[in-house]
């Protein structure tokens, strides 16, 4: 074999192209010496405090159990039993999973799912794209729901007085209740109730409304997503809910409006922008035309922000002043109220006229194609000025629509408070929520809630509000999970869905449709039972059954939609909420605004105690296991403050505290690029103290500063250092870092009108020698017969990545890892880079730190053809099959890493320890325990090693049930081993095998098209990913892969790809103030000396090295 | 002087090098035969809770493998059939027998019969049964002469070599499609067995699955 000289990676001339973290902007010694090494610091070394002497003692005490147990039980193959079912269960095939229609409730609606039952325990959801409002993506929330099911810390008894007590005991007490309302008519009887949208909690309320009329209902959310509701009923002047269609917009303003990640119904509103922003084939319409157009108006840089064509960094609070000025120039019905309120509440600092006046004539210009919308951190005036613009525009009816709202009135947390205070309350019946960890701090609820004489409260876990429903008189009842439970629930496009249980309740919880229906006294209290009496009265009369049976095995049943109609808006109404609208001073900074948000992963608190989602990078600023202060950069320079990045992928940065009207917490303060000046942005959901060994303890907890008069957006905020030592901050953001080539492409529609091949044309020169591959392609090589591999089989897969499509909302990566087994490893392992995340989002800056520009890329094993990883392992274990596929061979893997070192899109991730043993309460601090000290559930670590060495350290609580959660199809992996993404094998290999049994004896063996997928794809909602068969010239992968858009990542390593990426096209407004004719990453990458090549003319290449000269 | 050492020391180092060489010989060869599949798992023959008798039920009264283990044509996974389908029979015939009192148990209260595990492949492995018996492998080729066993016991290795032998060259056990759990079938020479075998490699489009993603994921 002749010897291949290895191609010489051109350098970039000044800076990097595309900044991940501020310290490779500024081209640190500690970031370029993490670079250089192949393993960040701290990942490759074993420095636990587990000292060598410790490890020494440690494995001599093993060998001599090893031997005392080789002597006592000899090498006798251990009898195992197989206990078949003593009568089959119909139509129930033992290994072959099951499918069953269910839904996630969300507070106004629910998504769709199809859950996967293997032998009678769900392992995965998917969304049901037999649904009429659904493509089958879902969110990150849902993907993750299935951990919380078998959370070990979730309430498993029923207590009384905080006391064990039996079931039997608790619905006495119900029955006891419902009596004394009887006889009372209710008097003294309050529910305080979470948001759903289920039909048969509706009817039951009602019920009991009618039943006991002085029984009084109250409902709270921390995050509430009702203002939209609110808004629009008052400005269609009849209670309507606004109902968003956005694939059929062209232009999309988003007043402070996280849609695309925090807003209610993300997966939905993801799909359908994506929709608009897809290029199918080889465009015709190359201008402006061709994909939609969105504006933000934002303060933290968030997910929608991250996608905007145009983005206008403002505070939240003055936001409203931008919407004025927005409603003033569009609005013409009533122009002089709204011009009386632009000039009421002002012009907003800072901004550039000339931006709102350009975005206006923009929108206008699609009038009727375009669409406003507000985000609920946003006061109703916004709303109001939003849906007049809307109205203005023509849009209701069109970009959105509004649908008669079926919500049932219910007080607020505000009222009920009253109540308590006025010791108006007997009995106070909570189902769900947290109110002690969330209500408004002013309310000091734990102590207000003990003013009712006796609390019964329905809660998932044993939390904070258990902590406070411990007095005698108080009932705790586990509630049932969603996979658990029968229920119904509407999704937002107003179909109704029906919730069935996979598995009985696990731990004997209840559901709340059976907590109202005993206490409202009805006979029949089985969910089941009310659920089908909602459906009967909602479904047509005749043919109930059929329709019923058909309702739950499609998962839905679609009622006749009816939009309500509006012919002119409520203006009186409008105007009257205006009128009171007073201006907002803007922020400085000694009196920072600051801003509440709901958490990308655990949304207001309620997924805390979720492994899965603590370790799921934050979409943008990529910080795992916590929140933090947010802060601009000036912000961040006004203080002083500075962050210092060890090598391994721990920053550490300022310990500061953050006081709001005289109360203050401490935490880290974090630098986000893009977010308003004098702001601070505070994520929901975290300082949990009664979470569970999961949650407790991660972060700070931002509601001890919220009260209820300021939600969302809070002044006066102060900020000071508290001279504590830097804190570390575990961050994927500088992670797995590409060195600034072209890894992400993209152009302005003009320039993509001009050259179509853009992508192709950023490709680097190919090293000297030629398009000779390293490594030798191992598809090529013949076998023993003479045959190529790559014409054994019908298949050849590969994947197609949209970078247009993806907003970056990390579902996929929740996807994989409940599909893959995928362990988590904890805060102080992230520190050091030994994340094990099959498939990563890559998210890039680029630009300045003020108004950067943002590209996300989701970055997961290419599957090389002449993959680098496989020509280093000394023992085949990752080799490759005839298929195209790089397989990982866990059984052969030693561990000696060398095939993550020569990998270069670092996708590969390696077990250094025994992740799935490690009991979940070690996850946050290091990592440090020797079975020699430690004890198990009371027993010698050791000893208890000794009789059960499969499950590790972990305690027997968390095994028994934490391995119910894992996939039956794939291997899970023990230390010392080397993985990676696999294209879902399990699922190829599931279809391969399905579609061969219905051939049978015949040559029909070639997978159509679509009949699976891999996890990340299926549970996209962007429809961004698509994988398969790139043998077939009609599958939609290869049709994909035909676009003129299509690259590979790092393609002059001739490592041939078989996932490609479609580059992103942006869509700038040409008459906006910020405009700029390439995006940031574009105009970098030419400033490096780079420019488009024709692809297909090696020799007419202007060769980086001739450049280099010149600079 | 005499001789601290006595003479036949002399020979000590060449009786250690054969020694260490018989030993090594020995320990290799042990392993060798000792430590394989061949001899581990060939032949293991545990008792089981009912005396069931394949040659019984199948030689004799000729019931086909699917009645009982009916899902192997549609998962990974052969079935071992409820007592219910015992009693479907066994509700009239023998239906007093001591041998069956267990089954009589398990059909009545559902508590299942505990049936020990045979055939087992490490769970790395993802063998699936419907595959094999819907495209030309006969139970006969892992499972040896089922029918003609009074208690089940293990007849082939089930070795990651035994498979391979078949995945390399599949022509030279593909049956026809109507004799997979006929298993006194045999071909009539290999000769024919060959040609027959290679042309349902071809017409029905049989790969040689050699890479590791066939069985290990």
């Amino acid at each position: 074999m002749s010897k291949t000289i290895p191609p010489t990676c051109t350098e970039p001339q000044t800076g990097p192209k595309y900044w991940r973290g501020l310290d490779e902007l500024a081209e640190t010694p500690e970031f370029k010496s993490w670079v250089e090494r192949e393993f960040p610091a701290g990942a490759s070394e074993l420095s636990d405090p587990v000292t060598r002497r410790n490890f020494v003692k440690i494995m001599s005490a093993s060998f001599l159990l090893a031997g005392v147990g080789l002597g006592a039980s000899g090498c006798r193959r251990p009898e195992e039993k197989i206990l078949p079912f003593s009568r089959l269960p119909e139509g129930y095939v033992h290994g072959v999973a099951q499918f069953f229609a269910t839904a996630f409730p969300t507070r106004h609606g629910a998504i769709p799912l199809l859950a996967k039952s293997n032998d009678g325990r769900p392992t995965k959801v998917e969304g049901n794209s037999g649904h009429p409002d659904s493509n089958g993506g879902t969110d990150r929330f849902a993907q993750a729901s299935i951990l919380n099911l078998y959370d070990p810390d979730r309430a498993i008894r029923y207590t009384k007085g905080g006391t064990v007590a039996t079931k039997a005991a608790a619905l006495d007490q119900l029955t006891a209740l419902s009596q004394q309302a009887e006889a009372n008519q209710g008097a003294g009887l309050c529910f305080l109730v979470e948001r759903s949208s289920s039909p048969s909690r509706a009817r039951l309320q009602k019920l009991i409304q009618t039943k006991f009329p002085q029984a009084r209902w109250f409902v709270y959310e921390p995050v509430d997503f009702d203002i939209h509701r609110n808004a629009a009923s008052i400005a269609a002047g009849q209670p309507v809910t606004p109902y968003f269609k956005l694939d059929k917009a062209k232009r999309i303003l988003s007043l402070d409006c996280d849609f695309i990640g925090a807003e209610e119904d993300n997966h939905r509103f993801i799909r359908d922008f994506a929709k608009g922003r897809k290029i199918e084939g080889h465009a015709s319409k190359k201008d402006e035309e061709l994909i939609n157009r969105l504006y933000v108006v934002e303060s933290l840089m968030s997910l929608t922000g991250a996608n905007a064509d145009h983005r206008l960094r403002v505070p939240s609070s003055q936001v409203l002043q931008v919407a004025a000025a927005l409603a003033a120039e569009i609005v013409k019905q009533g122009n002089a109220e709204f011009a009386n309120l632009a000039a009421q509440v002002g012009k907003p600092a800072g901004v550039d006229a000339k931006w709102i006046s350009e975005c206006a004539k923009d929108l206008i210009a699609h009038a009727g194609k375009a669409v406003v919308v507000a985000g609920y951190r946003q006061p109703l005036a916004v709303h109001l000025l939003a849906d007049a613009i809307n109205y203005a525009l023509g849009s209701i009816g069109h970009t959105v629509v509004f649908q008669p709202d079926t919500s049932v009135g219910a007080g607020t947390l505000a009222e009920l408070a009253t109540a308590l205070n006025a010791g108006q309350v007997e009995s106070l019946v909570i189902l769900g929520g947290n109110p002690a960890y969330n209500a408004p701090v002013e309310l000091d609820w734990a102590k207000l809630q003990s003013k009712a004489k006796s609390v019964v409260r329905l809660g998932y876990y044993e939390d904070e509000t258990f902590a406070a429903t411990t007095r005698a008189t108080d009932w705790h009842l586990p509630l049932a999970h969603y996979l658990e439970s029968w229920g119904d629930v509407r999704s937002s496009d107003g179909t109704l869905v029906s919730i069935q249980p996979l598995i009985a309740p696990l731990f004997d919880g209840l559901t709340e449709l059976e907590v109202l229906a005993r206490l409202a006294g009805l006979v029949a209290t089985s969910p089941y039972e009310i659920v089908r009496e909602t459906f009967r009265g909602l479904s047509a009369g005749w043919g109930f059954e059929e329709s019923w049976n058909r309702f739950l095995h499609d998962g839905f049943y679609a009622v006749k939609k009816t939009d309500v109609v509006v012919a002119a808006l409520n203006w009186a109404g409008i105007n009257k909420e205006l009128g009171a609208v007073k201006p907002v001073p803007a922020p400085g900074k000694d009196s920072l605004e600051v801003i509440f948000h709901r958490d990308y992963r655990v949304d207001d608190g309620r997924y805390n105690n979720n492994g899965w989602l603590q370790e799921l990078p934050d979409p943008i600023t990529k910080i795992v296991w916590e929140n933090v202060f947010l802060l601009s950069q000036k912000t961040w320079e006004a203080f002083g403050f500075t962050q210092k990045d060890n090598e391994s992928g721990n920053a550490y940065v300022p310990w500061v505290k953050l006081t709001l009207n005289g109360r203050s917490v401490e935490g880290p303060a974090w630098l986000a690029p893009g977010q308003a000046d004098n702001t601070v942005g505070v994520a929901l959901g975290y300082g949990r103290t009664k979470s569970g060994r999961v949650g407790n303890g991660a972060g700070f907890n931002a509601y001890a500063l919220r009260t209820a008069d300021a939600p969302y957006i809070a002044a006066g905020g102060k900020l000071s250092a508290t001279g504590a030592k830097p804190y570390p901050v575990a961050t994927t953001q500088s992670h797995w870092a590409m060195e600034g080539r072209p890894v992400v492409r993209e152009a302005n529609v003009a320039q993509y009108a001009e050259r179509p091949d853009f992508a192709k044309g950023m490709n680097m020169p190919e090293p000297p020698g030629g398009d000779q591959p390293l490594y030798p392609n191992p598809l090529d090589v013949p076998d023993r017969n003479g045959v190529k591999p790559r014409d054994k089989s019908p298949h050849a897969w590969g994947m197609s990545i949209d970078l247009n499509s993806c907003v970056g909302c990390s579902s996929c990566m929740v996807a994989c890892q409940a599909e893959n087994n995928v362990p988590i490893v904890g805060k102080d392992q992230v520190g050091r880079s030994r994340e094990m995340h099959w498939l990563r989002i890559d998210r890039y800056f680029t630009g300045s730190v003020e108004n950067p520009q943002v590209v996300t890329q989701p970055m997961l094993c290419q599957h090389c053809e002449s993959a680098p990883c496989e020509s280093v392992c000394p023992v085949n274990a990752t080799v490759h099959d005839e298929e195209g596929l790089n397989v990982m061979a866990y059984n052969r893997c030693v561990g000696t890493r060398y095939c993550s070192n020569n990998c270069p899109y670092k996708v590969r991730r390696f077990n250094y320890l025994d992740y799935n043993k490690r009991p979940l309460d070690k996850l946050k601090g290091p990592f440090f325990s020797t079975p020699l000290l430690n004890t198990v559930d009371g027993e010698w670590e050791l000893a208890r090693w000794w009789r059960d060495p499969a499950r590790g350290i972990r305690p027997n609580d968390e095994w028994e049930l934490l391995k119910l959660a894992k996939n039956p199809d794939v291997t899970v992996r023990m230390r010392g081993i080397m993985e990676k993404c696999t294209f879902c094998i399990q699922r190829i290999e599931g279809a391969k095998i399905a579609q061969k049994v219905k051939a049978g004896a015949s040559a029909d063996v070639e997978v159509p098209d679509g009949t699976f997928t891999t996890a990340c794809a299926q549970a996209c909602p962007a429809e961004a990913i698509v994988f398969g068969n790139v043998k077939d010239p009609h599958s939609r992968v290869s049709k994909l892969k035909a676009q003129e858009r299509d690259y590979s990542v790092l393609e002059f390593l001739l490592t041939k790809p078989r996932t490609t990426y479609l580059a992103r096209v942006r869509n700038p407004n040409p008459q906006m103030p910020d405009y700029t004719k390439a995006p940031a990453s574009f105009e970098e990458w030419e400033k490096k000396g780079n420019h488009l090549v024709h692809h297909g003319h090696h020799d007419a290449a202007p060769h980086h090295a001739a450049e280099k000269g010149a600079h | 002087m005499s001789a601290i050492f006595p003479k036949w020391t002399n020979r000590l180092p060449l009786m250690i090098v054969v020694g260490v060489l018989l030993g090594g010989a020995g320990v290799t060869a042990g392993v060798w035969y000792y430590f394989t599949p061949k001899y581990t798992r060939v032949g293991y023959q545990p008792i089981q809770p009912v005396p069931f008798s394949h040659a019984t039920h199948v030689d004799q009264m000729g019931i086909d493998c699917r009645y009982c283990h009916s899902a192997v044509e549609k998962s990974w996974y052969s079935n071992i059939p409820a007592a219910s389908l015992c009693m479907n029979c066994h509700n009239q015939v023998l239906k007093d027998d001591p041998r069956l009192a267990l089954v009589r148990e398990s059909a009545q209260s559902g508590k299942p019969i505990p049936w020990v595990q045979v055939h087992k492949t490490p769970e790395f492995v993802y063998f699936n049964h419907a595959v094999h018996v819907n495209r030309g492998v006969s139970c006969y080729e892992c499972h040896g002469e089922i029918n003609k066993m009074e208690e089940v016991h293990h007849a082939k290795p089930l070795s990651m070599a035994f498979c391979l032998d078949c995945h390399r060259d599949p022509a030279a056990k593909l049956r026809p499609p109507d004799k997979i759990t006929d298993l006194d079938w045999r071909p009539e020479s290999p000769e024919k067995q060959r040609a027959m075998g290679e042309k349902f490699v071809h017409d029905w489009k049989v790969q040689s699955l050699e890479s590791c993603s066939a069985c290990h994921r």
